[in-house]
């Protein structure tokens, strides 16, 4: 029997994600600890998209249980997930586009689970993220790309979250920006808030995660610590080019 | 032209124009969230003239009980359509056809209802107020005055509702990116719902305001949804200020119109204003892209 201790925080057993007549996740079996930073990787097309949409509730899962503190989560409305300790930054950061930066990060405190801390949420992310105070009014679609993932992470982060899915937090920003975003990922882990993220680069993932998954058409082909995995053949020779 | 003549029409045209806000921002409300067209727009508002018919004539309620009475019931029954059709459409993938010909059966279905439930004759409320207002030379009857009054403080209170409630939040959320809404724990289907409630009650407003200066029949919404197309074409589809900007402007647009033709010219007038912008502006005077 497992304790407490060691029981997972988030458990994926055996997933299957079907879109119309395709497959696109395999049996993915994947689990991550408390206070963790777990990368996901993959090609394009690999389902390391799909699995996180899987976890929050996006994407139907076919087949298979998604497991949150032991209970079961699997294809519970993605509304809900907040209540429970988890949110997201999607994939493109898809703020509110129309709304100003302060009404995109208030309704990251929406949840009537969360609402009444939104006060001292916002405090707290503020401290994280100066330009939350500094542009308060602007209209979020008219930031710059770096700027609006640091708005969606900051709405992410609104309830409180103990559990962080990020989908291809770097994907579309310069260099510069993405290790600004990767010292962002380092400080939120800092303050106890498990987060996984998927990503295609594999030496920029292993800078920041301790743990990854490898995912190939839909299936798990490799999983381990940062160390092992970049010692595996398999990403030394198609990943790192060695 | 008399000068206060023309005024006066300008001001019809603009409380004529204050009914088709209603009920063309009703038809944005539910675009603009859900991305559905509702072609049975029409019968909330035929729906909202019976009810206030049966409020205030058989049931003897004043107008001022009655017609908020009328309003509620439009909500009410308009999120238990939803939730009873279109709740089960949206989430298919050929959601954006079904969805447009579940709307049109619907709407065939409540003229049909209204029709075996209601009869067939034609309906008439007697005026909530009496009198005319005089402002120099320009005369207005009060229930006109009264119209515009109700139309304006529905506007303000959409819009307030829309900048700075919880549910307005979620609405404009829900609007501007689904997934978005739902990971940050707003309940996207039940925005849904309450969306397409408010759409039949703004429509059951403006069909209140109007049954005692128009019939109320089975088919009274047929026109009143052809209305609503041309002010969402103007002001752009999905857009709340754009639906109200387009009923006032086409309000006006057909007074001027009729008083420098005839009156047989204002459906003539709108339509073609409607495909003017459609030439011009495929997007609307508010649309995006």
């Amino acid at each position: 029997m497992a304790t407490d201790t060691d029981r997972p925080m988030l458990d994926v057993r055996n997933v299957n994600v079907i879109y119309g007549n395709y497959q696109v996740l395999w049996d993915v079996s994947m689990q991550a600890h408390a206070g963790q930073v777990m990368a996901v990787l993959g090609p394009n097309g690999s389902g390391k998209s799909t699995i996180l949409k899987a976890i929050m509730g996006l994407t139907p899962v076919r087949s298979g249980k998604v497991l949150l503190d032991g209970e079961d989560i699997t294809n519970r409305p993605a509304h809900e997930m907040v209540a429970r300790g988890m949110s997201m930054v999607l994939e493109r950061r898809r703020l509110f586009t129309g709304m100003t930066v302060y009404e995109n990060v208030m309704l990251g405190a929406y949840h009537p689970s969360v609402q009444k801390h939104a006060r001292d949420r916002l405090e707290w992310v503020e401290s994280l993220f100066p330009i939350i105070a500094e542009r308060r009014d602007q209209i979020a679609g008219k930031m710059s790309g770096g700027e609006q993932q640091m708005v969606a992470i900051a709405r992410a982060l609104m309830s409180k979250p103990r559990l962080l899915l990020m989908d291809e937090p770097y994907l579309g920003l310069t260099p510069r920006i993405v290790q600004q975003i990767a010292g962002i990922i380092r400080k939120v882990n800092a303050e106890g808030i498990a987060v996984i993220f998927n990503e295609q680069n594999v030496k920029l993932s292993f800078g920041i995660s301790n743990h990854g998954y490898l995912l190939e058409s839909g299936r798990v082909m490799l999983s381990g610590s940062g160390e092992e995995m970049m010692k595996s053949d398999v990403i030394r020779r198609v990943y790192l080019g060695e | 032209m008399n000068l206060a003549i023309f005024l006066e029409q300008i001001l019809n045209g603009l409380i004529a124009g204050s009914m088709y806000a209603l009920i063309g921002s009703g038809i944005a409300l539910v675009y603009g969230t859900m991305k559905v067209l509702n072609l049975a727009h029409g019968e909330f508002y035929m729906l909202g003239g019976y009810f206030t018919f049966y409020l205030t004539v058989q049931l003897g309620l004043p107008f001022w009980v009655a017609i908020p009475l009328a309003v509620l019931l439009a909500f009410l029954l308009g999120m238990a359509i939803q939730k009873l059709t279109i709740e089960y459409l949206i989430v298919r993938e050929n959601w954006a056809f079904t969805t447009i010909a579940a709307t049109l059966g619907l709407s065939i279905v409540l003229q049909n209802a209204a029709l075996l439930i209601f009869g067939e004759r034609f309906n008439s409320v007697p005026y909530y107020v009496d009198g005319v207002m005089v402002l120099g030379d320009i005369r207005l009857p009060w229930q006109r005055v009264m119209i515009f009054v109700v139309a304006l403080a529905t506007i303000a209170a959409m819009t307030w509702l829309l900048k700075y409630t919880r549910l307005g939040w979620s609405i404009r959320a829900t609007s501007q990116d689904q997934d978005a809404a739902e990971v940050v724990g707003i309940p996207v289907r039940r925005v849904y719902m309450i969306c397409f409630g408010l759409a039949a009650a703004l429509g059951a407003l403006a069909a209140a305001m109007l049954a005692p200066i128009s019939a109320i029949n089975p088919w009274a919404g047929i026109p009143i949804l052809l209305k609503g197309f041309v002010v969402v074409i103007l002001g752009g589809l999905g857009s709340f200020p754009g639906a109200i900007v387009g009923g006032l402007l086409l309000g006006v647009v057909e007074a001027v119109g009729v008083q420098l033709t005839s009156s047989e010219w204002r459906d003539v007038i709108s339509f073609s204003l409607m495909i003017a912008v459609i030439w011009w502006r495929p997007w609307g005077l508010f649309g995006k892209k």
